[in-house]
C-alpha cells in the first residue's frame, strides 16, 4: 500500500474532449496517436475515484502504470515529489 | 422499464433474446457489460416480447443507494405487485431498526407462495453500494424457489459468491461482447430508424462504434433527418474523439436551444418532471420537450405509467452533468438550492438535502438533515441519513450541534455507545449558541436520545430526573412543525416510558407508554405504536399475568400486520409474552415465543433486551430440570447485567438466580464469593436473600436458611414481585422439612399454593426443587389442588398445553349435575360408591358419566379425567375431586 500519492499515467483510447477532461481535473492530458494519456499524483482512493469515473463515462480504458518506483523505507518519505 | 412502452427503435435482436430465454431455464442471469453496452434495452425488449410466459417483478436499483432496506423494500415491492398481491395488503413498510436476513427470509416465501412462473429483473446493481444488501443479494439468489428466474444487469462483475450455481450450471452470464451489435444488426437498426446509408456508410458506422449499442443510438438520432449521413459518418469516423462524446455534442448540437438548455440545466437531477424542469429552467412547456425527447429515444426514460417523471440515460446524464459545470458553473449552485426548494416542498426530504449539500450550504443542510432525522429514520431511511452524514466536509460542521446530533443517532444505531454519548455532548454544548426557535426542538431530541443511550447502557436512575420535561408536548407554529414535533414526541415518550419501565417499573412507565402508542396511532406512526406497545407489554410484567399476556398479543398482533413480527422492535413483547408462558409451566409454547424473540434480536444486540432473553431461556431449561443448561443462560445473563452501569428492573433476580442455582449443583464457594461483592442495597433485596437461603439449605443449615427468608415472609425486604415471595415460602417449607416439622411445611407450601393461585405459577415450584414437598401436603390440607395437581403434572415432566389449545377442540358444556360426577372420577370410588356420596341412584350416576365421556369424547374414565383436566372446563369440580 502506498500512503502517499503516486504518479500515474492512465491511458484510455480516443482523444478526450473538454467536456470528459472535466472529470479529471486533477490529471494533466496528452495525446499519445489515438489515445489519451492522463498524468498526475493520486493515492490510492484517489486512483480508484478515478477508474469509477472512467466507467461512468464508458471510456475504453487501455493501461494503468505507475510511474513512480514504491518507496521502501520510510526515511525517504520526505521527499515525496519525484 | 416497467412502465415505458417499447419503441419501435429497439430491434428484434432474437439471437440474445433466445439466449435469455435458454437462460430463463436456469436460475440467475447476469448481464455484465460496461455503460451504454444496451442492457437496459435488451431486457426490455425482453420484458416486451409477445407471448412473454413469466410475471415480472422489476427493481431498478437507484443512484449510489447505500440504504440496504431501500433496496430491500423496492425488491418486496415489486415481487408483490408480480404475484398480483400487492392490492389490499399493507404495502411493505420500513422500520428504523432493519433485519436484512429476515426480510430476504420474506422475499423468499413470498416468492415461494406467489402462483406461476416470476422472472426478478434487478437492474443497475453495480449502483448498491451496501455490501451487507450484496451479500443478502447472494443469499437471495442461491436460495430462489423453482418457480423464480433472476436477472442482473450490472456494468461491472459483482462481489455476488455464486459458485454454486454456477458449477450447477445455474448461472448464465451474458457480457460486453455477446452484447454488441453485428454488422446487420446495424443496418436493421438504421433501417428501423428510417435512415438510408449506402452499404459502405454503415461499414463505416460498424466500425467506428465497433458495434457499441449507446453509439450506434446516438448516431442514429444524429442521422435521423440528417441533410448529408454519408458526410455525417466519414466525419465521425475521421475523428479521434471518444464515441461517447463526439456523438452527445453532435446530437446536442442539433437540438434547438431551449432543449440544450433544458437538458444541461436539469442534469443535476436524479429524476425530473415537467415542473421541476420549468423551475430550473425558468421557462414553461419543459413537460412536453421531455415526451418528446422520450418518443425520439433520446436517452430519456419515462419512470412511471403516465410518464411525468423522467430521467436521463446514466451514460449520457454523466456528460450533461459534466457540460453543465464546464459551461455554466456559476448557476450550478443556485439551481442545486431551487431544486432543494422544490423538494423540500414536495416533502421529499433526502433530495432535498443532497441537492443543499450539493449547492455548498453546509448548515442549511445540517439543519434540514437534524430537523428531519427522527422522521427519516421511522421511515426507514437510517442508512440514508448516515451517507448524507457522511458527505459533509470534515472540519466544517465540528462544532455544529444539529450535526453531532445526527451523528449521535447513527452511532446508537450501531451500538456505538461511547461515540453517541460524546456527539450528544457536542449538541449539548452548542445548543446554547442555536437560534432561541430552534433550541427547544434540539432540547427535546437530546434529551429523547440520551435516554435511549441511557436505558442501552442500563444508567436509569440520574437520566430520568433530567428529562421530565420531556412529557410536556412540543410547541411548534406550521404545520410541519407541528407534525415533526408529534414524530419527536411520540420518540421522546416511547423512550421515556421505556426507561421507567426498566427502572423498577415505576407506574408512569404505563401510561407514558399508552401515551405514546395513542399519539403513534394518530399520526399514523405503526413502527412507533409497536414500539410504545412492546415496551407496555414488558412494563405490564408486575400486572396479572393475563393483563400482561393480552398487551403483549396486541403488539405482537399490530407487529405482524406491517411485517414486523420478528424485528427488534416487538422483541420485548416477544420475550415477556414468553415469560409468562414459561411461569405458568406452558413450557412448550414459552419456547416458541422465545426462539420468535431469539430471531427477533439476531440484528439488534442491546444488552438490556438480550439479558431479558437469556433470563427466559434459563427458566425454560430450569423448568424442564436441565439445571445446568438454566445456569449457562442465567450466567450469561449476569455477564450482560454486569455490562450495564446502574441498577436494572430485573437485576437481583438475575443475579439471584445464577447464584442460587450455583449453590443448588455444588458450586457453593463461586456463589459464597459472588455474594460478598454484592453492594449492600442489592444484598438485601428479596431476591439475594432467597439466594442466601438456598445456599444454607445446600450446606445443610436450614435454621440458616429460615433466617436468610425471615424479612421476605414478613414483607420487610424489597421485591421485584410477589414470585419472590412464593418462592420464599417453598424454601422456607424446604427449610422446615429439613428440621422434621412436617406441620410448618405443609403451611409454607399451602401459602405458597395460596399466593400462586391468581397467575396459576407453576415456575417457582420447580425451579426451588419442591416436588417432594408438595407431594407430602395431604390433599385434605390444600384449597388449591387444581393447581397442585397441575404442578405436580409439569414436576413429573408433562408440561401444560397453551390456553388456546384447551379450548380450541369445541366441547360441550358440562351440566352442574355432571360437574358434581367429574369431581370423583380422580378417584378410587367405584360407581355405587359415588353414587351413596351423592345420594343419587347407581343409574343416574351411569348416565352422567356416559354424558361426560360423550362431551368430553373420553372412552374411559382416566382419558375422561385427563381431557378434563386439560381443558380447565371443570376446575372447581376436580379442586374437590382429588380428595381421597
Amino acid at each position: 500500500m502506498h500512503p502517499a500519492p503516486v504518479l500515474y499515467a492512465i491511458r484510455i483510447h480516443g482523444h478526450l474532449g473538454a467536456t470528459v477532461l472535466s472529470a479529471f481535473p486533477a490529471l494533466v492530458p496528452q495525446h499519445h496517436g489515438a489515445d489519451t494519456v492522463l498524468t498526475g499524483l493520486l493515492d490510492r482512493s484517489a486512483l480508484y475515484g478515478v477508474l469509477a469515473e472512467v466507467e461512468a463515462l464508458g471510456l475504453d480504458l487501455v493501461e494503468i502504470r505507475q510511474l513512480t518506483p514504491p518507496r521502501k523505507s520510510p526515511e525517504s518519505g520526505d521527499s515525496r515529489s519525484p | 422499464m416497467n412502465a415505458a412502452p417499447a419503441t419501435s427503435r429497439l430491434i428484434d435482436r432474437s439471437d440474445l433474446l433466445a439466449a435469455l430465454n435458454r437462460a430463463a431455464a436456469g436460475k440467475v442471469t447476469i448481464i455484465s457489460a460496461p455503460a451504454g453496452s444496451g442492457k437496459t434495452s435488451l431486457l426490455r425488449t425482453w420484458a416486451d416480447r409477445p407471448g412473454q410466459p413469466h410475471q415480472l417483478a422489476v427493481v431498478q436499483v437507484q443512484r449510489d443507494q447505500h440504504d440496504a432496506q431501500q433496496f430491500w423494500l423496492a425488491l418486496l415491492s415489486a415481487v408483490r405487485q408480480a404475484s398480483g398481491e400487492a392490492d389490499g395488503a399493507e404495502p411493505p413498510a420500513a422500520t428504523p431498526d432493519f433485519n436484512a436476513p429476515a426480510m430476504v427470509d420474506r422475499v423468499l416465501s413470498e416468492l415461494a407462495d406467489a402462483r406461476g412462473d416470476i422472472t426478478l429483473v434487478i437492474d443497475d446493481v453495480h449502483e448498491l453500494n451496501s455490501p451487507e444488501a450484496l451479500s443478502q443479494l447472494t443469499r437471495l439468489l442461491a436460495n430462489l424457489p423453482p418457480n423464480v428466474h433472476a436477472i442482473l444487469a450490472t456494468r461491472h462483475d459483482l462481489r455476488l459468491h455464486l459458485h454454486r450455481l454456477r458449477l450447477a450450471g445455474e448461472l448464465v452470464e451474458v457480457r460486453a461482447a455477446d452484447l454488441r451489435f453485428t454488422e446487420s444488426e446495424t443496418r436493421e437498426l438504421l433501417h428501423a430508424s428510417g435512415i438510408n446509408l449506402s452499404e459502405a456508410g454503415i461499414a463505416l458506422l460498424y466500425g467506428r462504434t465497433e458495434g457499441w449499442a449507446a453509439g450506434l443510438r446516438l448516431a442514429a438520432i444524429s442521422l435521423a433527418g440528417h441533410p448529408d449521413p454519408e458526410r455525417f459518418v466519414t466525419e465521425f469516423s475521421g475523428s479521434d474523439r471518444t464515441v461517447a462524446e463526439y456523438l452527445i455534442a453532435e446530437m446536442l448540437e442539433r437540438q434547438p436551444a431551449d432543449v440544450q438548455d433544458l437538458l444541461l440545466r436539469t442534469s443535476l437531477l436524479d429524476r425530473v418532471n415537467g415542473e421541476l424542469a420549468d423551475l430550473l429552467t425558468g421557462r414553461s412547456g419543459s413537460e412536453g420537450i421531455l415526451l418528446e425527447l422520450e418518443d425520439a429515444d433520446a436517452f430519456v426514460v419515462s419512470l412511471d405509467p403516465g410518464r411525468t417523471w423522467f430521467r436521463y440515460h446514466h451514460l449520457f446524464g454523466d456528460l450533461l452533468r459534466l457540460e453543465l459545470r464546464r459551461a455554466l458553473p456559476e448557476e450550478v449552485p443556485a439551481l442545486h438550492r431551487r431544486a432543494a426548494g422544490w423538494f423540500i416542498q414536495h416533502g421529499q426530504v433526502v433530495d432535498a438535502i443532497r441537492h443543499t449539500q450539493a449547492a455548498g450550504d453546509w448548515s442549511d443542510a445540517a439543519r434540514l438533515l437534524a430537523d428531519h432525522s427522527f422522521s427519516l429514520t421511522l421511515d426507514g431511511h437510517a442508512q440514508t441519513i448516515q451517507a448524507l452524514v457522511r458527505a459533509f466536509p470534515k472540519g466544517a460542521c465540528a462544532n455544529n450541534s444539529e450535526l453531532a446530533l445526527v451523528r449521535a443517532m447513527g452511532d446508537l444505531d450501531h451500538g456505538r455507545l461511547d461515540d453517541a454519548a460524546a456527539h450528544l455532548a457536542v449538541a449539548e454544548t452548542h445548543v446554547q449558541t442555536a437560534p432561541p426557535d430552534r433550541q427547544r426542538r434540539l432540547q427535546v431530541a437530546i434529551a429523547s436520545l440520551r435516554l435511549s443511550l441511557a436505558r442501552r447502557r442500563g444508567h436509569l436512575a440520574g437520566v430520568l430526573e433530567q428529562v421530565r420535561f420531556l412529557a410536556a408536548p412540543v410547541t411548534g407554529q406550521s404545520d410541519e412543525d407541528i407534525a415533526l414535533g408529534s414524530d419527536l414526541r411520540a420518540v421522546a415518550l416511547m423512550n421515556l416510558g421505556t426507561v421507567e419501565a426498566w427502572s423498577l417499573g415505576l407506574p408512569e412507565a404505563e401510561r407514558h407508554l399508552q401515551e405514546g402508542a395513542d399519539l403513534a396511532r394518530k399520526i399514523g406512526r405503526p413502527y412507533l405504536e409497536v414500539g410504545c406497545l412492546a415496551q407496555l407489554g414488558f412494563a405490564s410484567k408486575i400486572r396479572p399475568f393475563a393483563t400482561a399476556r393480552r398487551r403483549c398479543q396486541e403488539a405482537i398482533a399490530l407487529a405482524e400486520r406491517h411485517g414486523w413480527g420478528a424485528e427488534p422492535v416487538v422483541a420485548p413483547a416477544l420475550v415477556t409474552l414468553a415469560g409468562t408462558m414459561i411461569w405458568t409451566g406452558e413450557f412448550d409454547e414459552g419456547e416458541r415465543w422465545v426462539q420468535r424473540a431469539a430471531t427477533a434480536l439476531q440484528a439488534d444486540t442491546g444488552p438490556d433486551i438480550r439479558l431479558l432473553l437469556h433470563q427466559a431461556i434459563g427458566i425454560l431449561q430450569a423448568g424442564r430440570g436441565r439445571h445446568h443448561e438454566a445456569l449457562e443462560e442465567f450466567t450469561a445473563a449476569e455477564r450482560l447485567r454486569s455490562q450495564l452501569e446502574g441498577s436494572h428492573a430485573l437485576a437481583s433476580q438475575v443475579t439471584g438466580w445464577m447464584l442460587a442455582t450455583q449453590a443448588r449443583f455444588g458450586m457453593p464457594g463461586e456463589a459464597r464469593a459472588a455474594l460478598a461483592t454484592l453492594d449492600d442495597e442489592r444484598a438485601s433485596s428479596g431476591e439475594i436473600r432467597n439466594a442466601r437461603a438456598v445456599f444454607s439449605l445446600a450446606e445443610g443449615d436450614p435454621a440458616g436458611a429460615l433466617g436468610a427468608l425471615a424479612d421476605v415472609l414478613d414483607g420487610m425486604a424489597p421485591v421485584i414481585g410477589y414470585v419472590t415471595v412464593v418462592e420464599a415460602h417453598l424454601l422456607a417449607g424446604l427449610a422446615h422439612r429439613e428440621l422434621g416439622d412436617q406441620r410448618a411445611a405443609n403451611q409454607a407450601a399451602e401459602r405458597a399454593l395460596a399466593l400462586a393461585e391468581a397467575d396459576r405459577l407453576v415456575l417457582p415450584f420447580a425451579m426451588t426443587g419442591s416436588r417432594e414437598l408438595l407431594e407430602a401436603l395431604p390433599r385434605h390440607e390444600t384449597a388449591h389442588a387444581a393447581l397442585l395437581t397441575d404442578i405436580l403434572d409439569v414436576l413429573h415432566g408433562s408440561p401444560l398445553t397453551a390456553q388456546d389449545q384447551r379450548s380450541s377442540p369445541q366441547t360441550e358444556e358440562l351440566s352442574p349435575t355432571e360437574l358434581r360426577v367429574l369431581r370423583y372420577l380422580p378417584t378410587n370410588l367405584s360407581r355405587p360408591e359415588i353414587a351413596s356420596e351423592l345420594s343419587v341412584s347407581v343409574n343416574t350416576v351411569n348416565t352422567h358419566v356416559r354424558s361426560i365421556y360423550a362431551k368430553l369424547q373420553a372412552g374411559d374414565r382416566s382419558s375422561a379425567v385427563q381431557r378434563a383436566r386439560e381443558l380447565r372446563c371443570c376446575r372447581q369440580a376436580l379442586r374437590v375431586s382429588t380428595v381421597t
